[in-house]
């Protein structure tokens, strides 16, 4: 149960020097932005904006066990203990007079903001929030809701439209923050690169298929980082060639995350980042995280002769932005293809998107597959809504099913 | 007064009253959720649009099984009903982007009810004329899509009948409100929500029927309501009077609101325009918004403001659902903003069931009584 070779001191190599280079553009004055996932942050990244996002910086809190303490500064301000704890905690963040507590010396103060509707109306509502106190703007990009669940292909032509329509208004807004021209050209080498590290992530995630897979959750909640927050760089694209090496390596020669692997699972939405280690006491129990849904939402090729056109089919299939059979169809085919016996659907608390329809999933995964699900109710980071005991219960009953 | 006790029925009988019209029109019923749903293209076929509401005294077994701990009690609430059968008369159900719990409830009201027609509006997040172009274009397809399920036409004559309607009863409606600018006001605050809430059950013809008696009845009536503290009364979506009860019973009178099922339903009308669905599009994007809208919060605070000093209004009570998610988020500011001005403001998060408000009162009392205090 080793870590991958290329995950060793991920967050010193990687984590903190991101955040590191966040706080010297500020200091050098050049343009930051708050970004909400879901976002095409390539846009940002072709005009050379350090996009920054208070979802992983929430992560980041939740890993290094400061969450709650942020989030309670934010409860006292009004906020209610049932709204996402990403918003809770960075709102804190914000507000706190105890700068010391903060990981990596806190978010450095954004330039704009900016958020899309494509995964909940909590992302508008949030950043309109961390607008208000940061006073700066807000660009919305407001996504139409994918109803039918159609992918790429299959997109409402006027929901795309509407989408480009407002990535040239975007593109005007940022203009104008930036004071300088987008590039063309560049935003086509972006939106190159950016389908290379999605492809790249992909050829990684495949490899999981095999038995026994040569990659579990643990590794991978933190290699997504680059899929989530930079796509668009060369140290994506250096880092996901180093790491598929290696996991293509292990694929080869039969070396899995566990040696015997009992149980193959599949995790929806997100982890418990104040706890990863969770993720090492399914390995104990000869269970391994062979794929997440949270490892596929970011992935989607690009185009880049068609910039704009193939960022709206990237960001609006997502299966935040779809009704519930566009989730379920990402579900069964990674159950399929990742020959899983079992499907874990954390329920957090904060997130009515994720949460609700799970019993929808759950009873077509088993009508159409045959593969029984787990619905957890966890936080993904105020650890107040966890209850490990119960947790770890409800775990070991549904292993024991497995087993029957 | 005789006349309010029809909107009560209205309200009370919600069910067998849709059920009767149905038998005698031979028309459709359809349900509706969202204040961002234009009833008016449904009445345009004819049809009876009615909205969701749930209840507080009945429990919610059924649909526990399917929802989680999580979710919104109201959107919980609705569809224990709907899973129960209360519902099984409904010939359609369209939603329309209005917050995270309408829009995953629907994929739940999909699966697990038999309603033959689902449709999804999706009401852009933003005031902008890109959005209200989409929007027009949304109502397009809405349109061709009741015509094609319920084998009918919809023309622009239709449109402008019903749109004519729609207006005439908004408009009785904001006379209604007026006559809370009285102190005493002529109407309670529990009265005139049964007299909205019960606009949403019945079509407006008939409801305008009713307004205009009340109208007519109302500045004699003999039962005027108590004086009490004046309120503003906002928040999450309010199906039931059982809040304003208990509020009322305590020494406050509501006056005003800014909720869904008061000033946000009917306060804007629908712009006389050559095309009737421009026109509709046009309202429902420049509506009083909800806050699921981009920035709402400047315009509806603004709004609330107004009917701050229109009413007199001496404090405000925030009524929040538990995971009522955009209401919260703004909650803060609201109440920041108000305080700042010298408004007294109480925050309550509720259950929407019956013992999930009762602690309330204590709370309530306590508040109407620091108000009275103040001099």
């Amino acid at each position: 149960m080793t870590r991958l070779q290329t995950l060793e001191g991920f967050y010193q190599n990687h984590i903190q020097p991101y955040y590191q280079n966040a706080h010297n553009a500020e200091r050098d004055g050049k343009p930051i932005a708050y970004v909400a996932s879901t976002f095409p942050v390539e846009i940002l990244q072709a005009m050379d904006i350090t996009p920054i996002w208070p979802e992983n910086y929430a992560s980041v809190c939740a890993a290094r066990q400061v969450s709650v303490r942020l989030a309670e500064i934010a409860e006292r301000r009004g906020y209610s203990r049932d709204l996402c704890s990403y918003a809770r905690t960075t709102i804190g963040s914000i507000l706190t007079t105890e700068k010391d507590i903060l990981p990596e010396g806190g978010m450095p103060k954004p330039t704009f903001l900016v958020a899309s509707t494509a995964a909940c109306d909590t992302h508008l509502k949030w950043f309109q929030v961390l607008s208000h106190h940061l006073k700066r703007p807000l660009y919305l990009l407001d996504s139409p809701y994918n109803i039918t669940g159609a992918d790429a292909e299959n997109l409402e032509p006027h929901y795309i439209q509407q989408y480009m329509s407002q990535l040239e208004e975007l593109i005007t807004f940022l203009e104008k923050q930036t004071n300088t021209k987008l590039d063309k050209n560049r935003l086509r080498k972006i939106i190159e690169l950016s389908d290379r590290t999605s492809n790249l992530w992909l050829e990684i995630q495949d490899y999981r298929r095999t038995i026994p897979a040569p990659m579990g959750a643990r590794d991978a909640f933190s290699a997504v980082f680059f899929m989530l927050c930079i796509p668009a760089t060369q140290t994506a694209v250096n880092f996901y060639e180093k790491l598929r090496d290696e996991v293509k390596e292990r694929a080869k020669n039969g070396i899995g995350k566990i040696q015997n692997e009992r149980y193959r699972l599949i995790w929806d939405n997100l982890p418990m980042w104040f706890n990863l280690k969770f993720f090492n006491y399914l390995n104990n129990l000869g269970a391994v995280t062979v794929a997440e849904t949270f490892s596929h939402v970011w992935t989607g090729s690009l185009d880049p002769s068609k910039p704009l056109e193939s960022l709206a089919k990237k960001y609006l299939p997502n299966f935040a932005n779809c009704s519930v059979e566009r989730r379920i169809n990402l579900i069964l085919n990674l159950a399929k293809d990742f020959h899983a016996n079992g499907i874990i659907l954390p329920t957090n608390w904060g997130c009515r998107m994720m949460s609700i329809g799970e019993t929808i999933v759950k009873e077509v995964l088993y009508e159409k597959l045959g593969v029984p699900s787990l619905i957890l109710n966890v936080d993904s980071s105020d650890w107040r809504n966890y209850n490990e005991a119960q947790v770890k219960n409800q775990i070991e009953t549904f292993i024991e099913t497995l087993n029957a | 007064m005789q006349i309010l006790q029809s909107f009560k029925n209205l309200l009370h009988r919600k069910h067998i009253i849709a059920k009767t019209w149905k038998n005698q029109n031979k028309r459709p019923v359809v349900g509706w959720n969202s204040t961002y749903t234009p009833e008016e293209i449904i009445s345009a076929i004819n049809a009876l649009p009615i909205r969701i509401l749930g209840s507080m005294d009945t429990t919610t077994t059924l649909a526990d099984a399917y929802l989680p701990r999580n979710a919104c009690s109201f959107a919980r609430s609705t569809f224990d009903h709907a899973l129960k059968g209360d519902y099984n008369y409904l010939d359609g159900f369209v939603t329309s982007n209005s917050c995270d719990n309408f829009g995953k409830t629907y994929d739940l009201w999909r699966h697990y009810t038999q309603i033959p027609y689902f449709h999804f509006i999706n009401t852009p997040h933003t005031n902008t004329p890109k959005s209200s172009e989409f929007l027009y274009y949304e109502l397009i397809r809405f349109k061709e899509s009741l015509e094609k399920h319920f084998k009918t036409t919809i023309t622009n004559k239709t449109l402008q009948t019903a749109i004519k309607t729609y207006n005439e009863n908004r408009t009785f409606l904001k006379q209604v409100y007026n006559l809370r600018r009285k102190d005493p006001p002529l109407l309670s605050g529990v009265e005139a929500l049964e007299i909205v809430l019960s606009s949403m059950l019945t079509t407006k013809q008939a409801h305008n029927k009713l307004l205009k008696q009340l109208l007519s009845e109302v500045t004699t009536r003999p039962d005027p309501p108590k004086p009490g503290v004046r309120l503003l009364i906002t928040g999450s979506i309010m199906d039931t009077p059982d809040l304003l009860n208990i509020t009322e019973t305590v020494g406050g009178i509501a006056v005003t609101d800014d909720l869904c099922t008061g000033t946000r339903y009917f306060w804007n009308l629908v712009e006389a325009n050559k095309d009737p669905l421009e026109a509709i599009a046009k309202r429902y994007i420049n509506k009083i918004p909800s806050p699921f809208m981009h920035d709402s919060h400047r315009e509806r605070f603004n709004h609330i403001k107004q009917l701050i000093k229109d009413y007199d209004v001496e404090a405000v009570i925030i009524f929040l659902l538990k995971f009522c998610d955009t209401h919260m988020f703004d909650a803060p500011l609201l109440t920041e903003e108000l305080k700042a001005e010298g408004i007294p403001v109480l925050n309550i998060e509720y259950e929407h069931t019956r013992s999930g408000i009762a602690p309330i009162k204590t709370r309530i009392e306590a508040f109407i009584e620091m108000v009275k205090g103040v001099p």
